[in-house]
C-alpha cells in the first residue's frame, strides 16, 4: 500500500519537475527551431527538423553574415563594455574586499562600509541615468560629450556591479585562513605583495567567478545602455529591442539576434554554477 | 587621528569611484529638481517645489504606482512559491538532476530584453504558438499584448519565467544546508512529510528566504526592460507602464528632466523606505 503511494508521489515528483523544465525550457527551444524555420513556415506549430518542416541556415547567413554590420558591431560593443566594466568592479571589488575583510575600521566600522556598498544596489537605476546622463554630456569632448561612447557604458556599469564584487570577495577571503598571509608578513613582505602573491591565488575561483558574473549583468543591462548610446555604442540588448519595430514579424530574424545575446551569458553562468548563490545574494545567503 | 593604512587607500578607491559616477550627479539632481531643467537646453530657473505639487494631481504617476504594485503583488508570490516547490522537489534523489538543475538556471541568465521578446514571438497573437495551440484546443485568439486587461499578466509570465529560477536555485541552496541529522530525527519520531517541512525545513530557511523576498520585491519595484520591450513601451495605452517607464518617458521623451528628477528622488525615498527595513536584517550578515 505505502509502496503504491511512494509510487504515485514519485511519479506526481517527476510530472512536474518535467511540466516546469518544459515551461522554461521550450520558449528557448522555440527560438532555435524558428532560426532555422523558412520564413514562411514560423507561424506552423511542428518542431522536428525534416520531419515537420524543411530546416535551413539560410536565415543564420542573412542575419549573422549579410546584416551582420550592425550585429556585430552591437556584439563588439556587448563585449568591449562588459570586459571593461568586469575589470573595473573586480580590480576595485578585489582591493576593497580585501580590505574590509582583513583590516579592522575604526572611525567607521566595516559593517558600515559594507551596508553603504550594499545600499547601493538598492539604488533605482533610472534615478541614476538622468544625472549621469548629463554629467556624460559635460564632458567637453567633442560635440555631446561622452554621450554614445562606450566609456560612459563602461563607468556607469563598473559603478552598478561593484557592490556585487566588494561583498562576494570580500566573503571568499573571509572563508580562507590567514595563516599564509600572517607569516608573509612577519617575512617583511608588503600588503600589495601579500594581496597579489598569496591572498589573491587563493580565492581566485571565487574572483573569476565575479568577473564572469559581473560580465554577465553588464551583457545584460538594458537601461543605462539604452539611454546612453545611440548609433555607436548600442549593445545588444539595444539591438534586439529596435528590432521589435523595426522587422516587425520577421521572427527568425529576432530570434537570432535574441540567441546570439543569450547564449553566451548562458553558457557562463553554467560555468560559474557554484559561485550563483552567494554571487546574487551578495553574500547573505550561503552555498 | 587615526593611522592610514593601505587598507584605507584600498576602501577608498572605491568608495570615490561609486561617488563620482552615481552619487554626486544624484546630488546635482536634487538641485535640478527645483528648476525647470531640459535636456539639451543651458538655462535652469527656479521653479520651487512645483514638480511635487504638481504630482499630486498626475493621474500618470499614480497609474504607475498602481501597475508597478500589482506587478509586484503578482510576481513576487508566484515566483517564490513557485521556486520553494521546485526546490523541494529538487532536493530528493531524481534522476537526472544535474539537467533539470541546469534548465532551471537558463532563464537567470538571459538578458531580460530577450526575454520579453521572446515573449513577443511566444505570444504574437495572429499565428504565434500559444495562440496557434489554443486555436487547435478551439479556445480562439487570446489577446495577450493587446488586451489592455491581459497585458499586465502577460507580463507577470514573463517576470515569472525568468525570476523563478533565481528563488529556486537560492531556496535549494538553503534547503541542501540543513543538516540530515535533523531530519532523521523526526523521521524516527514519526513525522509525516508536510510535518518534517513545516516544523523542521521552513523555520530553518526562513532568513534565507526573506533575503530572497527583499531582493525580489525591490527589484520588480524596479521593472522596466520586460514592459518596456514586450508591450512597446508599457502599453497598451499606459496598462503596463511601471515607475521607471513612466519617469523615462517624462526624461527622455518630453525632454523635462527637472518633473523626471522630483518624481526619481520620490520614488528613490519610497525604495529607501523599503529597503530600510530590509538592511537592518541583513547587516547582521556583515558583521
Amino acid at each position: 500500500m505505502s509502496n503504491m503511494m511512494d509510487r504515485l508521489k514519485s511519479i506526481a515528483t517527476y510530472a512536474f519537475i518535467l511540466l516546469f523544465s518544459g515551461f522554461f525550457f521550450i520558449p528557448l527551444f522555440w527560438m532555435v527551431v524558428i532560426s532555422i524555420k523558412n520564413p514562411i513556415d514560423q507561424f506552423t506549430l511542428g518542431f522536428v527538423p525534416w520531419l515537420q518542416f524543411e530546416p535551413t541556415l539560410r536565415n543564420w547567413e542573412v542575419e549573422g553574415f549579410g546584416q551582420a554590420a550592425e550585429n556585430l558591431k552591437a556584439l563588439m560593443n556587448s563585449t568591449i563594455i562588459g570586459l571593461g566594466s568586469a575589470t573595473i568592479a573586480t580590480v576595485l571589488g578585489a582591493l576593497a574586499g580585501y580590505a574590509l575583510a582583513r583590516f579592522e575600521f575604526k572611525r567607521m566600522k566595516n559593517v558600515d562600509i559594507l551596508s553603504y556598498f550594499l545600499s547601493l544596489r538598492f539604488l533605482p537605476p533610472i534615478a541614476l541615468a538622468i544625472p549621469f546622463y548629463v554629467f556624460m554630456q559635460s564632458i567637453p569632448v567633442g560635440t555631446s560629450g561622452l554621450i554614445d561612447t562606450q566609456l560612459a557604458v563602461i563607468l556607469i556599469h563598473g559603478s552598478a556591479f561593484l557592490p556585487y564584487a566588494v561583498l562576494v570577495i570580500r566573503d571568499a577571503f573571509k572563508s580562507v585562513p590567514v595563516a599564509m598571509e600572517e607569516s608573509a608578513f612577519v617575512d617583511g613582505a608588503s600588503v600589495l605583495r601579500v594581496l597579489t602573491r598569496i591572498a589573491l591565488p587563493v580565492v581566485a575561483p571565487a574572483v573569476a567567478a565575479v568577473f564572469i558574473l559581473t560580465f554577465s549583468f553588464s551583457w545584460n543591462e538594458f537601461l543605462f545602455a539604452f539611454v546612453l548610446t545611440s548609433k555607436n555604442a548600442f549593445t545588444l540588448p539595444i539591438r534586439i529591442a529596435e528590432s521589435v519595430t523595426a522587422i516587425g514579424v520577421f521572427f527568425y530574424a529576432l530570434s537570432i539576434r535574441q540567441l546570439i545575446a543569450v547564449i553566451p551569458p548562458i553558457i557562463l553562468g553554467i560555468l560559474v554554477q557554484k559561485y550563483i548563490v552567494s554571487g546574487l545574494t551578495m553574500g547573505a545567503v550561503k552555498a | 587621528m587615526a593611522k592610514l593604512t593601505i587598507y584605507h587607500l584600498f576602501i577608498l578607491i572605491a568608495v570615490v569611484y561609486v561617488l563620482v559616477i552615481s552619487i554626486f550627479p544624484m546630488i546635482y539632481m536634487v538641485y535640478g529638481s527645483f528648476t525647470n531643467w531640459r535636456l539639451g537646453l543651458a538655462g535652469m530657473d527656479w521653479v520651487g517645489v512645483k514638480h511635487y505639487t504638481d504630482l499630486a494631481e498626475d493621474y500618470r504617476f499614480y497609474n504607475s504606482m498602481t501597475v508597478t504594485g500589482f506587478l509586484t503583488a503578482l510576481a513576487v508570490p508566484i515566483e517564490m512559491v513557485l521556486g520553494l516547490a521546485l526546490a523541494q522537489l529538487m532536493r530528493v534523489k531524481i534522476r537526472f538532476r544535474r539537467i533539470f538543475r541546469t534548465i532551471f538556471l537558463m532563464p537567470l541568465f538571459c538578458a531580460p530584453v530577450a526575454v520579453a521578446l521572446m515573449g513577443e514571438i511566444i505570444f504574437y497573437e495572429s499565428g504565434g504558438p500559444v495562440n496557434s495551440v489554443l486555436n487547435l484546443l478551439g479556445l480562439g485568439n487570446f489577446p495577450w499584448r493587446s488586451s489592455p486587461v491581459i497585458a499586465p499578466f502577460t507580463v507577470v509570465l514573463c517576470d515569472v519565467w525568468m525570476w523563478t529560477p533565481f528563488c529556486f536555485l537560492i531556496t535549494l541552496a538553503a534547503l541542501e544546508g540543513i543538516p540530515r541529522e535533523l531530519h532523521e530525527a523526526s523521521v524516527v519520531d514519526g513525522a509525516s512529510s508536510f510535518q518534517i517541512f513545516r516544523s523542521v525545513d521552513l523555520p530553518m530557511i526562513a532568513s534565507p528566504l526573506a533575503t530572497i523576498l527583499m531582493f525580489r520585491i525591490i527589484d520588480t519595484i524596479k521593472i522596466f526592460d520586460i514592459p518596456f520591450v514586450l508591450v512597446g513601451g508599457g502599453g497598451p495605452g499606459i496598462a503596463t507602464e511601471s515607475i521607471t517607464i513612466y519617469i523615462y518617458k517624462i526624461a527622455f521623451r518630453n525632454f523635462t528632466l527637472g518633473q523626471a528628477a522630483a518624481i526619481s528622488l520620490v520614488f528613490l525615498a519610497i525604495i529607501a523606505i523599503i529597503s530600510s527595513v530590509f538592511m537592518r536584517r541583513l547587516r547582521r550578515y556583515y558583521v
